[in-house]
């Protein structure tokens, strides 16, 4: 089978099933047939950012990388170090300078996803690429990924809007300027002005002007934002993005996988990968063992991926299945990974 | 003598070192001391629109199962703040606040916690027994307690996450599993989120290992395939280098399903107490 090598090309997985890996084999599979490639990853373990070379002070810069003589660029997310150039490109206000903004993108806040939207926009803009691979963020994670289009959507949709109008005097210089004088005199409506009020009775009222102010930060970088969202089109789209679902014989649970197609089919389009990963049947099938402990310990390894398989191909119609590599040094995961990767590409 | 069980275990580490059936089997123990114990976990990371689910209980095998949904605690919160049912259903369906709780990293763990540490108030025997998600998130947990001060810094909800806080960072009342697998990078990671915990909080954590091939198939490693071998001497040489760090050391489950693995387990979990 042949996998089409696409613009896009999406890794998404819970945490420990080999997903960077996987994505990194991937990149770098793809770059060894001569494409240009820029790998995005969220949370490489320490062993493969070591063996790419991604030391701290690479971290949030576009880095060209060099594994066994094959060439690459990767990029370690970092939300600040998007936001800075986000910043330059678009003139929009300085993210961090609010305390509330400044939390909401540390690593596992809300923020990351939509940064992550927006960084690969602002990369495959500069048009040096010709696939750009991402690594998302682990677990339900992904999901959030997925809906981060639509917490967009809902930061940017009319209650927000409202909150500024509401607050009134304060911030009316500032949203006279953003929304002009309209919406201010607009009629608000009884939602947002009771909520506001119920908030204020268990906060503080620093936190609401704070978190106005946020609001009010983060609606400048508006157009920044829409254009991570243009992006969505084209993830959607069959001949611009490939979906790879990866989970892992170890998780030996067939529900999250699916719970991750049923989230992400309304999505991802059809002809999206479920990769397992770590599979054993390979390694097993010329091994018949005699002593009574080896062939239970057969049996039950046999029986947990076999059972696995089973319930996976209720739903999917594409198993891309990966050998678990045993070896201790993380450089063979990735060689041995991308040799098994080839048998994908034309 | 007899330890005094802590009344929260949370279980930790990533996708696939067996934290479910582990947490199951650890459930199983404390009850065959006969402590009241019950495994809890979360349905749900953040809140969705058009959202149907509820709280849910079940009893499994003689074991109490609970999972908690983020939407209906937020709300019993929220009610139990403003007096009002309904202004509490209101308030969690607004887009407002679904999108707070979802864009502030541990806001929904401190909803979960919430409730975790009320029923264990309403219930003085009750010991939970929590599988938690994924090592990432487990650091955001207990990183929520600075992104909270910072982002709170008066008010009921300060007050109410700070003294949630300090119980749940009690080390007489928490102690946190972290479950790894004998492999350099899941111990690795082990490592790394064991450390990351420690410097947030002073609860007791300890590393256990599980699913491990050696010393199993120590007597048979020539019958083994070549890859297995090498895993299994992996195994050996990982758990031979950091044995002191090993609170626990949990063998390979021959059975094929996973109520037998758990049944398996329980008779080896007395060093997790």
């Amino acid at each position: 089978m042949t996998i089409l090598t696409k613009s896009f090309e999406i890794f998404c997985g819970t945490g420990g099933v080999g997903k960077t890996t996987l994505a990194t084999s991937r990149a770098l599979c793809l770059a060894q047939k001569g494409h240009k490639v820029l790998l995005v990853t969220i949370d490489p373990a320490r062993r493969l950012k070591d063996l790419l070379g991604l030391s701290e002070s690479s971290i949030g810069e576009v880095t060209p990388v060099k594994v066994k003589n094959i060439s690459l660029d990767a990029l370690l997310m970092s939300p600040e170090k998007t936001i800075q150039r986000m910043s330059q490109k678009y003139q929009t206000p300085d993210l961090a300078s609010n305390r509330i903004v400044k939390i909401l993108s540390k690593p596992y806040g809300g923020m990351n996803e939509i940064l992550s939207l927006v960084e690969v926009q602002m990369q495959f803009e500069t048009g040096h690429y010709e696939v750009i691979v991402l690594d998302t963020p682990p677990g339900s994670h992904f999901l959030d990924f997925l809906e981060g289009i639509g917490k967009i959507r809902s930061f940017f949709d009319q209650s927000f809007v409202e909150i500024f109008s509401y607050i009134g005097s304060k911030t009316a210089k500032a949203s006279k300027k953003m929304f002009g004088l309209g919406l201010i005199n607009k009629v608000i409506s009884g939602g947002m002005k009771k909520l506001l009020s119920y908030l204020q009775k268990v906060t503080d009222a620093k936190f609401i002007e704070d978190f106005i102010e946020a609001v009010q930060i983060i609606y400048q970088s508006k157009d920044a934002f829409m254009k991570g969202l243009a992006l969505q089109d084209r993830l959607k789209s069959r001949t611009e993005c490939n979906w790879f679902l990866v989970t892992s014989v170890e998780q030996g649970k067939a529900a999250e996988a699916v719970e991750m197609k049923s989230h992400a089919t309304h999505f991802i389009h059809q002809d999206h990968y479920l990769v397992l990963n770590k599979c054993l049947e390979e390694e097993m099938k010329d091994w018949f063992p005699t002593e009574s402990n080896l062939s239970k310990l057969k049996v039950s390894l046999e029986e947990r991926e076999k059972n696995l398989k089973l319930r996976l191909k209720k739903d999917f119609t594409t198993i891309l299945e990966f050998p678990e590599i045993m070896s201790k040094d993380p450089l063979d995961h990735v060689e041995l990974l991308t040799q098994s990767w080839k048998k994908y590409v034309s | 003598m007899t330890l005094t069980p802590r009344r929260l275990y949370i279980f930790t580490g990533k996708g696939g070192v067996g934290k479910t059936t582990l947490s199951k089997a650890f459930v199983r123990h404390l009850k065959n001391l006969n402590h009241e114990a019950i495994y809890l976990t979360f349905k749900n990371q953040s809140l969705s629109e058009n959202h149907v689910e509820k709280n849910s209980s079940l009893e499994t095998h003689g074991i109490r199962e609970v999972y908690l949904d983020l939407e209906e605690c937020a709300k019993g919160y929220i009610e139990r703040r403003l007096n009002s049912s309904m202004i509490a259903g209101w308030i969690v369906k607004t887009p407002f606040f679904r999108a707070l709780v979802n864009m502030i990293p541990g806001f929904n763990y401190l909803i979960y916690l919430g409730k975790i540490l009320e029923m264990g108030k309403d219930n003085p025997n009750l010991i939970v027994i929590l599988d938690a998600p994924a090592s990432g998130h487990a650091l955001t947990m207990v990183e929520s307690t600075t992104n909270f001060q910072h982002i709170f810094e008066s008010g009921v909800i300060f007050e109410d996450t700070h003294k949630m806080l300090s119980r749940l960072n009690d080390p007489n009342y928490t102690k946190i599993h972290v479950v790894s697998l004998a492999s350099q990078m899941s111990w690795q990671e082990a490592i790394e989120l064991k450390s990351g915990i420690e410097q947030r909080s002073p609860v007791e954590v300890s590393i256990t290992v599980n699913n491990c091939l050696w010393p199993l198939v120590e007597q048979n490693l020539s019958d083994l395939p070549p890859g297995l071998k090498l895993k299994a001497l992996n195994e050996k040489e990982l758990l031979q280098d950091h044995a002191p760090e090993m609170l626990c050391v949990l063998p390979h489950s021959l059975e094929s399903f996973s109520q037998g693995i758990e049944m398996d387990l329980v008779g080896s979990l007395s060093k997790l107490i």
